[in-house]
């Protein structure tokens, strides 16, 4: 790599960290087709290089949210539960479907979800309910602080069965295609959960790094990693999302949900796209 | 332990992760603009023949002071940094005496580390 490209990756890297920590996604979205379009980079290092990018995304940001109260550690910790045995289950049956079909599907379910995301565009903060049996059983419900508003604001995870369901799938699907895990994980906790969008953003990017170091041992293992890629768009990720986790407490959650709605329609398009069989 | 001691705990453990990783991934590619990422900071005349992409013979390397294993170690410390944080979650949850999740966070560990060492 010349100084040019290095700091050409690097400045990519500062972007997708930025957006990843402010939507509670991994940034392979921008880090990937960057790398292998702009900078001619093989697309198994590429994908290398985002799996150090969700993690380095993930780490960088939660810091700050965990301290801040932005990422709720028990509704975390729950439906780690749901997605690392998807991950697993998805991983074990890559050897058995064909993910052609699959790839479509999940681009469809995520435009789909897109329209719903847009229609819930201007909604500040879910409205209050007293907690479900099961979400008073479990402790999820909780209150974060809001600078922007300028109060505590509290909630408590709705629909939690159906929550769970589809972090197994987010699971399943990250296991199974190694792409979405993040749009998916904001929309099971914002859309089904009705989770304050912050709140799921934050949480969702607490939870895509522990995702990712699962399988980061079978891309290192296949030498995927390549320093040369992966350490310039490492430390941008860093740089972006330590940028992005001061962000998140003083902007709007509708700022958030527009940062995250063209994050959810390209990576839906990308998906069908690979479906497919043309773009990546 | 007081919930805001525990998420201090794990902030805590999350910053340290990071910022030692950040520092060695840094001085690796700032040393492989000097020397190449394959030489050595200490002279030492190297013939490297494997790809960069392999992490194998790390001790040996870093021990010449090669930036392209420094940079690998600080990569290897930050993709073990989430498995830690849940780690340090369990003992945070336990010392704030929430069973419940002590033993959720507990099997997300085991499932953790199964997969990391059992699907490659």
């Amino acid at each position: 790599m010349t100084p040019q490209a290095d700091f050409g990756i690097f400045a990519v890297s500062v972007c997708a960290g930025l957006i990843g920590s402010l939507a509670g996604v991994g940034g392979g979205i921008l880090v990937i087709p960057a790398l292998t379009f702009v900078f001619g980079v093989d697309i198994h290092l590429a994908v290398g290089a985002s799996i150090v990018s969700v993690i380095a995304t993930s780490s960088g940001a939660a810091a700050a949210y965990v301290r801040d109260r932005m990422t709720d550690m028990r509704i975390g910790m729950f439906l780690e539960l749901a997605t690392t045995t998807g991950a697993v289950t998805g991983a074990l049956l890559a050897a058995v479907v064909a993910p052609a079909f699959l790839y479509v599907l999940l681009g469809v379910v995520l435009l789909g979800s897109a329209a719903m995301h847009a229609g819930r565009l201007n909604e500040e903060t879910p409205p209050a309910e007293p907690p479900s049996r099961i979400a008073a059983a479990m402790k999820l419900s909780s209150s974060y602080p809001d600078h922007r508003l300028g109060r505590e604001v509290p909630y408590t995870a709705r629909r939690v069965p159906l929550g769970f369901a589809l972090m197994w799938i987010a699971g399943v699907v990250s296991g199974l295609l190694g792409i979405g895990s993040g749009v998916l994980k904001v929309l099971a906790m914002d859309g089904a959960m009705r989770l304050p969008m912050k709140v799921s953003s934050a949480t969702s990017n607490f939870m895509i790094g522990v995702t990712a170091a699962a399988s980061a041992g079978i891309y290192l293992g296949r030498g995927d990693v390549d320093p040369q890629i992966a350490a310039p768009v490492a430390l941008g990720v860093l740089a972006g999302a330590l940028i992005g986790a001061r962000l998140l407490n003083r902007v709007s959650n509708r700022a958030v949900r527009l940062v995250f709605l063209p994050v959810l329609v390209a990576v839906g398009i990308e998906t069908i796209g690979r479906g497919l069989g043309f773009g990546l | 332990m007081s919930p805001q001691r525990f998420r201090l705990m794990v902030s805590l453990v999350l910053a340290v992760g990071v910022g030692v990783s950040a520092t060695l991934i840094g001085a690796g590619f700032v040393a492989a603009l000097a020397v190449g990422w394959q030489g050595s900071l200490v002279g030492v005349t190297t013939t490297a023949s494997a790809p960069t992409t392999d992490f194998g013979g790390l001790t040996s390397r870093l021990g010449i002071l090669e930036p392209l294993a420094i940079a690998q170690l600080g990569l290897l410390t930050l993709l073990a940094t989430p498995v830690v944080r849940v780690a340090a979650s369990v003992v945070a949850f336990a010392s704030e005496g929430d069973r419940l999740y002590t033993a959720i966070t507990a099997v997300v560990l085991a499932i953790l580390l199964a997969s990391i060492f059992l699907l490659r």
